[in-house]
């Protein structure tokens, strides 16, 4: 069955046929465009059409950079929050790796326990963050483990379905040639799990970065939930919207890094 | 030739399943065998006949349910790989490692020594002309050279014995062929003795020194036919008198199991070749 | 490598019994922890507590002004989203150049938590519903938009051809060929945004809000309530399982695949 677009190719609007044409050829180019004009708009009504104290314009927010990280702490809750997502990935992977092979390897385990799993993973974790916090403080413990709460779900599904789908042949012809469990595991079983790991982290990474966030979002007393209330509170627009602005660079790299792990690790598998 | 017994199947009955369940199915019936050294033999008959579950237990990845095998004198109580070697239909090869990296995998496996792998590796691959592909990935190669690759991964174990499970089964003819009169060199060149599963009477005709020819299901060697002609064989016996006799006698045999094979319901013979191929191991 | 039943009916029902025993063990572990080994009720309540909370909070209706606060900013926030993105779905969708250039731009926004903005919208927003409706509908927006843009542009051209060959006009391609077609991803996509709004609203109201139940969350566990904070949980728990079966229910009568 061909699924191809039923859409019409409209040319791209633009003055003259050499920018059209450029244009048509190029929609990542056009995409900037986009976001320009988004920037443009916002640029226009932080500056004409709004109170200055609740919102800055983008060309503001860009040059007061350096005073955001001036301000005392600021750069240090950064990094403390960088170092949360770290680690809390880490543990999600070890955690998510380590269960979602015990369940996927035995098919009685995975029908046993992957419905709990999936329950786990369906519920509103948002509602217990305060009990994260009561448990383990209003510091970088209870932020890590609320990013892995999140993040190692998704480790642990894709990890489990990416085993219950080797091919047979492949475990009976590493048998007859001799491989014992050790080999099995090593050589059969991890690299089948590779590319299924790899797309799990994706989605673990993204995990991660919500529950760490949220945590360090909720907790106003300390990190950047602190300073985020701060700036809110003394109607300080720009350095809130920089330092989100920080946070979402922040998201967006760590998520492109995995999934260039991902393509680059599942090379193989077409 | 003196017969020195390279395996010996006694009396092998295989069911699986209970009787009484749905998925009962009663794959092989008292068979019994010996395979000489340095032989070809091949195994064919109708889908479902139980030939592939022989294979499977003379290779020790099936324990049967009555019935015992002997290879080399030992009894067989699980995969011996030291002693044979598969080469399945299905490509076994590991698709994350290049075709080097299955080889050498292989021998891991074994427990050959890590200084003599990568010797035996590329020994094995100039055995099947594939030396320019060392690097590649089995996703890269056609369906004939995954087979050669698989062929060489079976052939650096140096075990005395090869079983092969319908290898070129996947294949088109002309490279079915082609594949035929390589491993027919190859048997002349060294002394492995081979049991090769097939559905294709020509390639039984012309690879064999002797073919077993089974029954429909429940399956047993109803007769076999000895091949009498030296390895190399040439391209010419396939056109030769002989061989057209030969294909017609086994073509005469199998005639009534095919059709008493195609009169049972496909349905208990498609859930017979998923437990056959393993699924459920 | 599995541990295989003599039958596979009876692998069935040993499932069952294990994941019983699972949650049976864990209600077991709670309540020892509690009154035998001493683990402070300020950190954790006992069951029967938190039960007698729960009970007592439906039955005295306590939830009901925070329950309307909570459902009417999701209903709010779902019907902006709902309505932006089919309609501007639906219209990237009749191109496929404009598909190619705000499909991967809409896609990468979402693959960030866009709840990290709230206290941007607190700020021009305010704490009260107005920034939870917001951002629950810039949240929801685009699994909607994503998957209304997919599911009307990429239907099988072979099925619009033999419509347009058999004389259709363009309110008739879509009635009877487009928004069939398109009508199970759609869904699947209102479902996720669905799903995606309730999360947020909650989420905001966790973080930053002065009503709705995730606030009364908060409130309860800064009060030291412990017991009544899990009846609480549960309850909203309650609350976010029955919306999502139902939502999936609906999205089921939708499909014809």
């Amino acid at each position: 069955m061909a699924v191809t677009r039923t859409a019409t190719n409209v040319s791209a609007p633009g003055g003259g046929p050499q920018l059209r044409r450029f244009l048509q050829r190029h929609p990542g180019v056009m995409r900037l465009g986009v976001v320009l004009v988004i920037f443009i708009i916002w640029e226009i009504a932080a500056r004409f059409l709004m109170d200055p104290d609740f919102i800055s314009p983008p060309s503001v927010v860009f040059t007061s950079f350096g005073d955001l990280f001036t301000t005392e702490g600021v750069l240090s809750a950064l990094g403390v929050t960088l170092y949360e997502l770290a680690i809390a990935f880490v543990i999600s992977v070890a955690i998510g790796v380590g269960v979602g092979l015990a369940v996927g390897l035995s098919r009685f385990a995975h029908k046993s326990f992957m419905p709990i799993v999936l329950l786990l993973y369906g519920l509103p974790q948002i509602t217990i963050l305060p009990i994260f916090i009561l448990l383990f403080g209003i510091n970088a413990p209870s932020k890590i483990a609320f990013g892995v709460s999140h993040g190692m779900f998704p480790i642990m599904i894709s990890v489990a379905a990416g085993v219950q789908n080797i091919k047979p042949i492949l475990l009976t012809s590493a048998r007859s040639m001799g491989a014992g469990r050790w080999h099995i595991l090593r050589y059969v079983i991890f690299p089948t799990m590779i590319p299924s790991l790899f797309a799990g982290m994706r989605l673990g990474m993204t995990g991660v970065l919500l529950g760490v966030l949220l945590a360090e979002l909720y907790v106003s007393t300390a990190g950047i939930g602190y300073f985020t209330s701060v700036f809110t509170q003394n109607l300080q627009p720009t350095k809130l919207i920089g330092l989100v602005s920080l946070l979402a660079t922040m998201a967006i790299v760590l998520n492109e890094v995995v999934r260039r792990a991902e393509v680059h690790y599942a090379r193989w598998r077409d | 030739m003196t017969a020195e017994i390279a395996i010996q199947a006694r009396n092998v009955s295989h069911q699986f399943g209970e009787a009484g369940e749905a998925r009962h199915v009663q794959a092989l019936l008292d068979t019994s065998i010996d395979v000489a050294r340095g032989e070809l033999l091949c195994l064919i008959g109708p889908s479902g006949c139980g030939k592939s579950t022989l294979l499977n237990v003379m290779g020790g990845l099936v324990t049967p349910t009555t019935g015992s095998v002997t290879v080399a004198g030992k009894p067989v109580r699980g995969p011996m790989p030291r002693d044979l070697a598969f080469v399945f239909q299905e490509s076994a090869l590991f698709p994350w490692n290049t075709v080097f990296e299955n080889i050498v995998v292989g021998m891991t496996f074994q427990g050959v020594a890590k200084s003599e792998r990568e010797d035996r590796a590329r020994r094995a691959l100039r055995a099947v002309s594939l030396e320019q592909f060392a690097e590649h990935y089995p996703g890269q190669l056609s369906g004939g050279m995954r087979q050669r690759a698989s062929l060489a991964r079976a052939l650096s174990l140096e075990t005395g014995i090869l079983l092969m499970d319908e290898p070129f089964g996947a294949l088109d003819e002309q490279t079915r062929m082609v594949l035929g009169e390589d491993l027919s060199v190859l048997l002349s060149r060294s002394q492995k003795t081979i049991v090769f599963v097939t559905h294709s009477l020509g390639e039984a005709v012309f690879l064999a020194d002797r073919v077993a020819v089974f029954s429909a299901r429940p399956g047993t060697i109803k007769q076999v036919i000895a091949v009498d002609e030296p390895h190399p064989r040439k391209p010419s016996f396939m056109t030769a008198p002989k061989f057209h006799a030969l294909r017609d006698q086994l073509y005469g045999l199998l005639h009534d199991e095919i059709r008493k094979a195609m009169a049972e319901s496909g349905q208990t013979r498609r859930r017979y070749d998923d437990v056959a191929n393993g699924a459920d191991a | 490598m599995s541990i295989r039943a003599r039958m596979p009916r009876e692998r069935g029902l040993w499932s069952r019994i294990v994941q019983l025993t699972f949650l049976a063990a864990l209600l077991l572990l709670w309540t020892m922890a509690t009154t035998e080994w001493g683990v402070s009720h300020i950190l954790l309540p006992r069951p029967l507590s938190v039960w007698h909370e729960f009970v007592d909070i439906i039955g005295s209706g306590e939830f009901l002004p925070d329950l309307r606060v909570t459902l009417g900013e999701l209903a709010a926030a779902f019907a902006i989203s709902f309505t932006l993105g089919t309609t501007l779905g639906y219209l990237i969708s009749r191109s496929s150049y404009w598909i190619k250039v705000f499909e991967p731009l809409f896609a990468g926004i979402y693959s960030i938590p866009i709840i990290l903005f709230l206290p941007l919208y607190v700020m021009l927003f305010g704490l009260g519903p107005a920034s939870k409706i917001a951002l629950g509908a810039t949240i929801s927006f685009f699994p909607i938009v994503l998957s209304t843009i997919v599911g009307f542009g990429y239907v099988d051209r072979t099925l619009v051809t033999a419509a347009r060959s058999m004389g259709a006009s363009d309110v008739q391609m879509f009635r009877y060929v487009l928004f069939p077609a398109a009508l199970p991803v759609i869904l699947a996509g209102l479902r996720m945004g669905f799903t995606v709004a309730l999360l947020s609203v909650i989420g905001s109201e966790t973080i930053a809000s002065l009503a709705g139940l995730g606030h009364r969350i908060v409130n309860l566990a800064e009060n030291m309530e412990m017991a009544r904070m899990f009846g609480y949980i549960a309850f909203v728990v309650a609350i976010a399982v029955l919306l999502n079966t139902l939502v999936s229910r609906l999205e089921a009568r939708g499909r014809w695949q």
